[in-house]
């Protein structure tokens, strides 16, 4: 069993279990083969609710270091509740893209915080067309509109995420060069970029 | 049936919860919120959690599309030929057969986006507005206050559809922002005829109307800054009716909101 | 070139219209003021159940055909000063005491349990019952004379049937085990024996028989 550590252990903002949650993170790892000898940190910034939904995944000096907020694990239905079904599909969805770190085919993939929007939306529809091969309960078109919004309302943006859905065994560079193809195909006018990427992972306000 | 049926009454089926607005107030994550720096809350693409944040304001206006329905088909039950005119109710009957629609086209676009019927939980005040057992005051509420709030917020998802490029949600949002502006002003009408020799009834539901307004300012939900997720649409809403001034007034509300809603995270944390 | 001064008759061949109707113009005022009454009440009705019920289709539907009554209020509002009542209010009245009772009685349930009884009551008792009666209202009235009150009519029918069928169809899919068979039988019975009292929604003679005015006919 890997080394698991829950940022908080505890949870006072929210009516989370963390006993209820390493359980999940526990039960998905193993779900989805990720190696039971890496060491694992999960934060989960339980300040930020639904929809103020986020999460980073990276390797560090070989440890997986998972970023959530709290959003993430809310349900949408019962304020402060957990739902399981979605803790269990961004987990599931966390961990893949952690296993795919720890492969050869992403050694160059850049971090977390610095992929764009159209790349980190593709890798999250690789990461759950995979969850749903596993069984877990993720709905197709919540992933596909996310995927049109910062892929593109296209058919090659769709083509694109037919494939990824049924995807395996893709690489960052396969990643990589489907992003250059739904940028090709993008008619929108490209977006104001601002000189900081914004992220809900922000430091308290001076 | 009885006449006036309270906001508890609201018959649902099992997918739906209910949501309490103290629910949401008393929630102690909105302190420590207010001490974080999370950039603009403006619903646009780039930012953070955009689908997300989209798919909640969808569901939002879906249950409000219902609640409105049933709003103006109470308006049609509630009052006797004297209390509202016949021509009133069937601008309300008119206006039911709208809001049915408008539940229809949402449920198809949060199938587009990706969400199910009852994913979240759904807060009745806007059906309270509808409440008020003066006609007028409902038509204040309703009309004016919510419909115009309807402006705010399709005018804002029918931008995020253009900004996004998404051509499903600009297309439906923009017809639903036809219907809305053609609410108002009918909410304007009324309140013109039925008060034109009652400048005290007329003053009253003008109060009503502000007192909604602020509800629905809460917390800066709405307002003509980049903290306000709902941008007010000036120009729809002058279209509807509302004068430059009521518009000034309507922005003065939000704008104390939004200090209101800063002053509490201030006070508690 | 055809001459378009040649004299043509009135009536084009295939036009069989006749001026003999079964109703003066009082008579069909007074059914056109029932009628209007009876919109009112029933797009109040929905409008106010629209809230009630839990199902969302239901809703929904409701909420259309909310509309759609009150449409053919406004039709039959339009018709009555064209029919000398220029106080649209005077007639707009229930045919007879049975009849408001038959509607205080439709319209009664509220409960979000109680969709059946609501639905049966305006698919299985009311729509049907005016089905007939704008039906006998158009083919009993002067298909010249009263032309206009026959073009609503038409209108008014077609949604009429529509929607019929549209809330049949809904209850259909509602009515799923025998208990449920029983209640819906068992509301439309009392609801057919309240209209069967009123005579119909004009009042007796509402498909004719005894209310027809002597002499009308020319």
């Amino acid at each position: 069993m890997s080394n698991i550590t829950l940022i908080p252990a505890g949870f006072t903002l929210v009516k989370f279990d963390a006993d209820q949650v390493r359980e999940l993170i526990g039960q998905t790892m193993a779900e989805v083969g990720f190696p039971a000898d890496v060491a694992v940190t999960i934060e989960v910034d339980e300040v930020l609710p639904h929809p103020l939904t986020a999460s980073l995944v990276d390797i560090v000096d070989g440890e997986a270091k998972l970023w959530f907020t709290g959003g993430c694990f809310e349900s949408p239905k019962r304020q402060t509740g957990l739902s399981v079904d979605h803790t269990r599909v961004e987990l599931g969805s966390a961990f893949l893209r952690a296993k795919d770190r720890l492969s050869e085919g992403f050694v160059n993939a850049p971090r977390d915080e610095e992929l764009d929007d159209r790349q980190r939306t593709i890798w999250d529809a690789y990461a759950e067309g995979r969850l749903v091969a596993l069984g877990y309960p993720v709905r197709v078109q919540r992933r596909r509109y996310t995927f049109r919004l910062y892929g593109g309302f296209n058919d090659v943006a769709d083509a694109a995420f037919a494939r990824l859905w049924s995807g395996d065994a893709l690489s960052w560079n396969d990643l990589s060069a489907m992003a250059d193809e739904l940028v090709a195909a993008d008619t929108r006018p490209p977006r104001k970029k601002s000189l900081r990427k914004e992220t809900l992972r922000s430091a308290p306000a001076a | 049936m009885r006449k006036q049926l309270p906001p508890e009454m609201l018959a649902r089926d099992s997918r739906f919860v209910r949501t309490s607005i103290m629910d949401q107030v008393m929630d102690p994550r909105n302190a420590k919120m207010g001490e974080r720096d999370l950039g603009s809350a403006r619903l646009q693409p780039e930012r953070p959690a955009a689908a997300d944040r989209a798919r909640n304001l969808m569901h939002g206006i879906f249950t409000g599309e219902i609640q409105a329905l049933e709003g103006a088909g109470r308006t049609t039950f509630d009052f006797d030929d004297e209390q509202a005119p016949f021509a009133l109710k069937l601008d309300m009957a008119r206006q039911c057969w709208d809001e049915s629609r408008h539940v229809e086209i949402s449920v198809k676009l949060g199938d587009w986006m990706g969400t199910e019927i009852g994913e979240y939980s759904e807060a009745t005040f806007l059906y309270e507005a509808a409440c008020a057992p003066d006609p007028i005051l409902r038509l204040c509420g309703v009309n004016r206050a919510l419909e115009g709030l309807a402006i705010d917020v399709f005018n804002t998802m029918k931008e995020f559809g253009d900004l996004s490029g998404d051509p499903v949600l600009e297309f439906c949002e923009d017809w639903m922002l036809a219907d809305e502006v053609t609410h108002v002003k009918m909410g304007s009408d009324w309140l013109r005829r039925l008060t034109a020799d009652d400048p005290e009834r007329r003053e009253r539901a003008l109060d009503f109307q502000r007192t909604v307004d602020k509800l629905f300012s809460l917390g800066g939900f709405r307002g003509e800054s980049e903290d306000n997720p709902i941008q007010l649409a000036r120009a729809f809403r002058s279209m509807a009716g509302f004068s430059t001034d009521e518009i000034d007034e309507l922005a003065e509300i939000a704008a104390q909101a939004q200090l209101d809603a800063q002053a509490m995270v201030a006070g508690s944390s | 070139m055809s001459d378009p001064f040649k004299p043509r008759a009135a009536f084009a061949p295939w036009d069989r219209r006749e001026l003999p109707g079964l109703f003066t113009v009082e008579e069909s005022a007074r059914r056109v003021g029932n009628y209007k009454w009876l919109e009112m009440r029933l797009f109040e009705s929905l409008g106010g159940w629209v809230a009630t019920v839990p199902e969302l289709d239901v809703k929904l539907v409701l909420g259309r055909h909310c509309y759609h009554h009150a449409w053919h209020a406004e039709l039959m509002d339009k018709r009555l000063p064209e029919l000398r009542e220029m106080n649209t209010d005077r007639l707009c009245e229930p045919a007879n005491p049975e009849m408001a009772a038959f509607v205080e009685a439709l319209r009664e349930p509220e409960a979000p349990e109680h969709t059946i009884e609501k639905l049966v009551g305006i698919f299985r008792v009311l729509l049907p019952r005016k089905i007939a009666a704008y039906t006998y209202h158009m083919n009993a009235t002067s298909r010249i004379t009263d032309s206009p009150t026959q073009r609503s009519l038409g209108f008014m029918l077609q949604d009429e049937f529509e929607d019929w069928r549209e809330g049949e169809m809904l209850l259909q899919s509602l009515i799923e085990t025998p208990d449920d068979v029983e209640r819906a039988a068992r509301r439309q019975s009392e609801l057919e024996q309240l209209i069967l009292a009123a005579g119909g929604i004009a009042g007796p003679g509402t498909l004719g028989s005894e209310t027809v005015t002597e002499g009308a006919s020319v």
